[in-house]
């Protein structure tokens, strides 16, 4: 078994055994990350390599300072961003009825009721757009400013497009959940 | 828990397993991306390259001493040949070879006094056609086979070159490329052979870029140029034989004119031809109509109306040419009528309707402005129907008098008929009113 530190150093030696080994040790976490930023598992695979790639390639500038899952999570996240440029086609495309949907019922949701999978789904059928903001506001936990600086976008957009993703969400759960909950009375 | 709770806690550090594919596709990517990048601990293009240069530096040193010795008075034709010589192997797979050779087989670079001292030697005059220069290597390693290494090229520009010599067991007087031409006309399309039939592979540089590992191959130059083209020949993964020509591809001119004026009105006008053809020398113009004319820029006069198709051969000096037709050059002449709609008559009497843009410059007749037209009938009616004028020359119009008197101020109606001069026939109609002083 490798030290990090150990990986780091065959990584900067491009030592193929070592790669392999940073491969074989992260992929699924940030296979995981990729995934929240992708459409389908075919896309969040081609992010992954791509961050790979970056990652084997500028090993050498990784300080050492902080932790290096947190460097790896930031290589992923940014290549995923990267990404969403590269292939942004409808920029201001914006379905019309996820536009009217309104943030109403449940505003709560039972964590245990809904496996990971299901929210990688739901996560994975958003527009792009909707997608990208959601991701790095609620769960990487950048601030509006941040995204609206990444994205190029407006602040204003950042924080409207989070509201609207979070209504489609919503939505998108609760037919989840009274499917769920018709199976288990039905069953 | 709110949506963004749920979310963080279920999907913030999930795992997915990746397609094992996608491992393997990585690291493919990784290495062939490692390849191209510059690092000293590894071997990657940039090593390969050092490597190559290295090898042919060599290779030309050796080449050159064993010249030297051969004929101590070098001049500098041999210098050309030895720079033409260090062009080819910077190709891929000739340093392929090199690299193949010396590991297999060090004493072809980095044994060259073996070789040297144990190489046969003798000279020959060579074909006058071409100059080359012939050398055989190796022949104590690898007896049996074909060993020559020998390059041959045409320098047309050098004389000096033209003092062949062939050394070694050379069996092959004649030409290694054999090409249906050596100069042409872009595009330029030639067909390589080689009358060897003794190798393994070949492979064919075009000096463009261009490759082939075909015996016998067709090869288009598009671009002007002096073009070095190559053939080794392989046996047993061995270089064998290399030879190489130079094609010479001329520029082909280009045929190009405009017409001038732009919509002209045979058979009035006279018509001149501008000249922007490009790299000729000699011009040959077909007017369309039999004649035609050997100027540079022409001027001609059509005896009538009629579509010509005007053609324009640009040769070079290298006998390449270009030619350009316009097809019905004369289709988008311009042909018109079109009436006033007021007129004032002279008040002083009945002119008889006779005008020109000089003698009508106050507008006292009624008449159109008009180009081509042929045949022409023009008709004014009053408001109650009456006619009060009629011509059928185009260059007569109504001096606004009827039957000696001016007519009344007011609308009347005109009804205009006939042909251009192009066979296109026209019907018009129109008011138009007359004024008073």
């Amino acid at each position: 078994m490798m030290s990090d530190q150990q990986i780091i150093e065959g990584c900067a030696r491009h030592d193929r055994k070592a790669q392999q080994v940073l491969y074989d040790q992260y992929s699924r976490f940030l296979l995981g990350i990729c995934l929240r930023y992708a459409s389908d598992k075919a896309e969040a695979e081609d992010i992954l390599q791509e961050s790979f790639l970056k990652i084997f390639f500028n090993i050498k500038d990784f300080s050492g300072t902080g932790s290096f899952i947190g460097w790896l999570r930031k290589v992923a996240v940014n290549t995923a961003i990267t990404h969403y440029h590269k292939n942004l086609k409808y920029r201001y495309h914006v379905e019309i009825e996820e536009y009217v949907s309104v943030e109403t019922g449940v505003t709560s949701f039972e964590e245990d009721f809904f496996n990971s999978e299901e929210l990688f789904k739901v996560m994975n059928e958003l527009p792009p757009g909707y997608r990208m903001v959601f991701n790095l506001y609620a769960v990487e936990g950048y601030k509006h400013k941040e995204i609206a600086e990444i994205l190029g976008i407006d602040t204003n957009t950042s924080k409207s497009q989070y509201s609207r993703a979070k209504a489609v969400i919503r939505d998108k759960l609760e037919k989840l959940g009274k499917l769920k909950s018709s199976y288990t009375e039905n069953g | 828990m709110s949506v963004r709770e749920l979310f963080r806690r279920k999907l913030d550090g999930a795992e997915i397993i990746p397609d094992p594919v996608v491992s393997a596709k990585l690291m493919r990517t990784l290495a062939r991306r490692e390849f191209v990048r510059f690092n000293p601990a590894r071997f990657n293009v940039y090593y390969l390259g050092g490597l190559l240069v290295a090898a042919i530096t060599s290779g030309i040193m050796l080449f050159s001493e064993k010249e030297n010795s051969l004929q101590p008075d070098s001049q500098s034709g041999l210098e050309t040949k030895e720079n033409i010589i260090i062009v080819e192997p910077f190709e891929l797979p000739e340093g392929k070879a090199v690299l193949k050779d010396s590991g297999d087989k060090p004493d072809v670079v980095k044994e060259p006094d073996i070789k040297k001292n144990k190489s046969q030697k003798n000279t020959k005059t060579g074909n006058e056609a071409e100059s080359k220069s012939v050398q055989s290597d190796r022949n104590p390693i690898n007896p049996s086979g074909i060993n020559e290494t020998f390059s041959k090229k045409a320098l047309v520009s050098d004389p000096s070159a033209n003092t062949g010599k062939l050394m070694g067991r050379n069996l092959i007087g004649e030409t290694l490329i054999e090409t249906s031409a050596l100069s042409g006309c872009v595009p330029l399309k030639l067909h390589f052979s080689t009358s060897i039939s003794s190798f393994d592979s070949c492979y064919w540089t075009f000096g463009d870029g261009g490759f082939s590992n075909k015996k016998s191959t067709d090869w288009i130059f598009d671009l002007e140029g002096e073009y070095n083209v190559g053939l080794k020949l392989y046996s047993g993964g061995e270089l064998k034989a290399s030879s190489s020509k130079v094609i010479i591809v001329h520029p082909r001119p280009q045929a190009r004119f405009e017409i001038t004026p732009e919509k002209p009105v045979l058979p009035d006008d006279e018509i001149r031809f501008l000249n922007y053809s490009a790299n000729g020398m000699k011009y040959k113009w077909s007017f369309g109509d039999g004649t035609y004319s050997d100027l540079f820029e022409p001027m001609h006069r059509y005896a009538r109306y009629s579509n010509y198709n005007v053609k324009l051969v640009v040769s070079s000096d290298f006998g390449c040419s270009d030619s350009l037709i316009v097809m019905n050059a004369f289709s988008g002449s311009e042909y018109f009528i079109s009436f006033p709609n007021a007129f004032i008559p002279n008040p002083d009497g009945p002119s008889g309707g006779f005008y020109s843009s000089k003698s009508d410059e106050s507008g006292q007749v009624f008449h159109p402005a008009s180009s081509g037209v042929t045949d022409y009938q023009l008709r004014i009616f009053s408001k109650l129907g009456i006619l009060v004028f009629e011509s059928s020359d185009v260059n007569i119009g109504w001096d606004g008098y009827f039957k000696g008197q001016m007519a009344n101020p007011g609308v009347y109606i005109w009804k205009v008929r006939g042909n251009f001069r192009n066979g296109e026939s026209f019907v018009k109609m129109g008011d138009v009113t007359l004024l008073r002083h």
